[in-house]
């Protein structure tokens, strides 16, 4: 489906300069949000499948205060973007993305997406790298374990029968920690309510179906050649370490870095945190001191503190600490 | 103009007049559906998916029966031109699919049913203070609810192998009537003091 200017005979540029803007793939609008300095290195910002551009607000605030630009949007399907009555395809999440990009001017560029976010994330970076100086993916996984195709499988029967709401009931227990949920356990419905609002079962159910004809990605990774920090949970229990690993093996420029006690949805539970390293990611990339070098490494527990390696000799994909064995 | 019904009386009720002019677009809706599941359905079941044809019939009556009982009903002499106009819009279109005019009747009634059943949300209407122990209030829940699992058999069908060939036909017409739908729908809660522009 091919991307046009919503406003026949004006720029892209033009169009991020409107109050309320959209920008066109085809027939649908895209509603998206940019802010900052135009000269300013930028940020953009890929959602997860339930998710909506405004849950990136807290990002969108700590960025510019680190002097970024930053663009959120709500993908086909999602929140205030028109959502195609019966077909997505991955294929428009990318062309959508490079669209968004592409009117972001020439300017230094880092993507960062959540998981179904990250997956469209690594697909621009295969399709289009180097457009981009720095790669962001979280929470991400570039091939459909069979746990994770079951469990995909299982959160789409879930939509069908019981509807947006059902759905969220199976994610927020999965993907939030107890800490998370405990202070909102008797206030659920009013965390519900907004993503149930934004969000449609048909959309929802046309966003999950496009994965049906999930190839993975996992060959192509190679060939991204821009630095990419990968984030990942320590408790991601929805795409767990080695999904990440996978990511982490197969990007030449990478390192994996784990996040203490999160889990899937820690860019809702460690906004500060995660927003931190973003920003410190990007710094030390336009600083030429980004040295990805396949590390793990582990995120601090506060924004601000240092990153430490993975206990040498220990194997980073258990759970318990079992030494690898010698080479 | 409010994005929600209301504003409620004291005991979290939708106002009457609210409540007749969203129950009767429901009922319009959800009637004609119920209309032309039943023509379409057979005396006797003969093939598997009949069933679903079945079920659909009755739960799109249950769901008129359920509104035309849960209502607080007052008249409204305007209801006569709009009921006119939806009445109209859900006849069926010209639906052009190369080569296969068998189809054609089939993937209007899945189309519409698909636009009835997605794009209307009564129970996104509520405000939080609405009374979970009104009749009213409890049966656009249970519309919602119901539309999303009556839309998979919709959806289906319109993504079934045999309608792959006119996909885009089939993407347009189900576009067309989502927009038309929409359209009702809006002009309707704006008569109401209701704006959800999209």
């Amino acid at each position: 489906m091919e991307c046009v200017p919503s406003d026949e005979g004006s720029r892209n540029q033009n169009l991020l300069a409107n109050a309320m803007p959209f920008l066109s793939h085809g027939s649908y609008r895209i509603r998206y949000e940019l802010d900052g300095p135009a000269d300013a290195p930028a940020y953009v910002l890929v959602n997860g499948l339930t998710q909506y551009a405004e849950l990136w607000a807290a990002y969108r605030d700590a960025l510019l205060a680190r002097h970024f630009r930053v663009a959120t949007f709500d993908l086909l399907g999602q929140g205030v973007s028109d959502k195609p009555a019966l077909f997505i395809n991955q294929d428009d999440h990318v062309a959508v993305l490079h669209q968004l990009i592409s009117a972001l001017g020439d300017g230094p560029v880092f993507l960062s997406g959540i998981s179904f976010g990250g997956l469209i994330a690594l697909r621009y970076a295969i399709e289009h790298g180097k457009r981009l100086s720095g790669l962001v993916p979280m929470s991400c996984f570039a091939e459909l374990s069979p746990q994770l195709l079951l469990i995909g499988n299982a959160l789409r029967t879930g939509l069908i029968l019981g509807g947006t709401s059902y759905l969220q009931d199976l994610l927020l227990p999965m993907n939030l920690s107890d800490q998370w949920l405990e202070p909102l356990l008797d206030k659920l419905d009013s965390v519900k309510r907004q993503g149930w609002l934004v969000n449609d079962v048909y959309a929802l159910q046309n966003l999950m179906e496009s994965f049906l004809d999930f190839h993975p990605i996992t060959s192509q990774l190679s060939s991204i050649a821009v630095p990419t920090m990968i984030l990942n949970g320590e408790f991601d229990f929805l795409t767990p370490r080695s999904l990440h690993e996978t990511l982490r093996v197969e990007i030449p420029d990478s390192a994996l870095v784990i996040i203490p006690e999160g889990y899937h949805a820690f860019t809702l539970e460690k906004g500060a945190l995660t927003a931190d390293l973003l920003a410190r990611f990007a710094e030390d990339v336009l600083a030429g001191r980004w040295k990805g070098n396949k590390a793990v490494l582990i995120a601090p527990d506060e924004p601000g503190g240092e990153l430490s390696p993975f206990p040498a000799g220990y194997d980073h994909l258990r759970a318990i600490p079992v030494q690898r064995p010698s080479p | 103009m409010s994005s929600f019904l209301g504003p409620l009386d004291a005991d979290g009720r939708v106002p009457p007049h609210q409540q007749t002019r969203v129950a009767a677009f429901l009922i319009s809706a959800h009637g004609a559906l119920a209309r032309q599941f039943a023509l379409a359905l057979p005396l006797r079941i003969e093939a598997a998916w009949q069933t679903e044809l079945n079920a659909q019939f009755y739960r799109e009556s249950e769901i008129v029966s359920l509104l035309q009982r849960a209502t607080t009903w007052v008249p409204d002499i305007a209801l006569g031109y709009m009921a006119a106009s939806w009445e109209t819009t859900w006849l069926p279109p010209a639906i052009e699919l190369t080569g296969d005019r068998s189809l054609a009747p089939a993937v209007h009634l899945a189309t519409l049913a698909h636009a009835v059943h997605a794009a209307i949300r009564p129970a996104a209407l509520l405000p939080t203070e609405a009374s979970p122990a009104d009749p009213f209030v409890l049966a656009l829940r249970r519309i919602e609810f119901e539309s999303g699992r009556l839309l998979q058999a919709q959806i289906l069908f319109l993504k079934r192998p045999e309608l792959v060939p006119f996909r885009d036909a089939v993407s347009a017409t189900l576009e067309q009537r989502h927009n038309e739908m929409r359209r009702l729908w809006r002009e309707m809660l704006a008569s109401i003091g209701i704006d959800i522009r999209e």
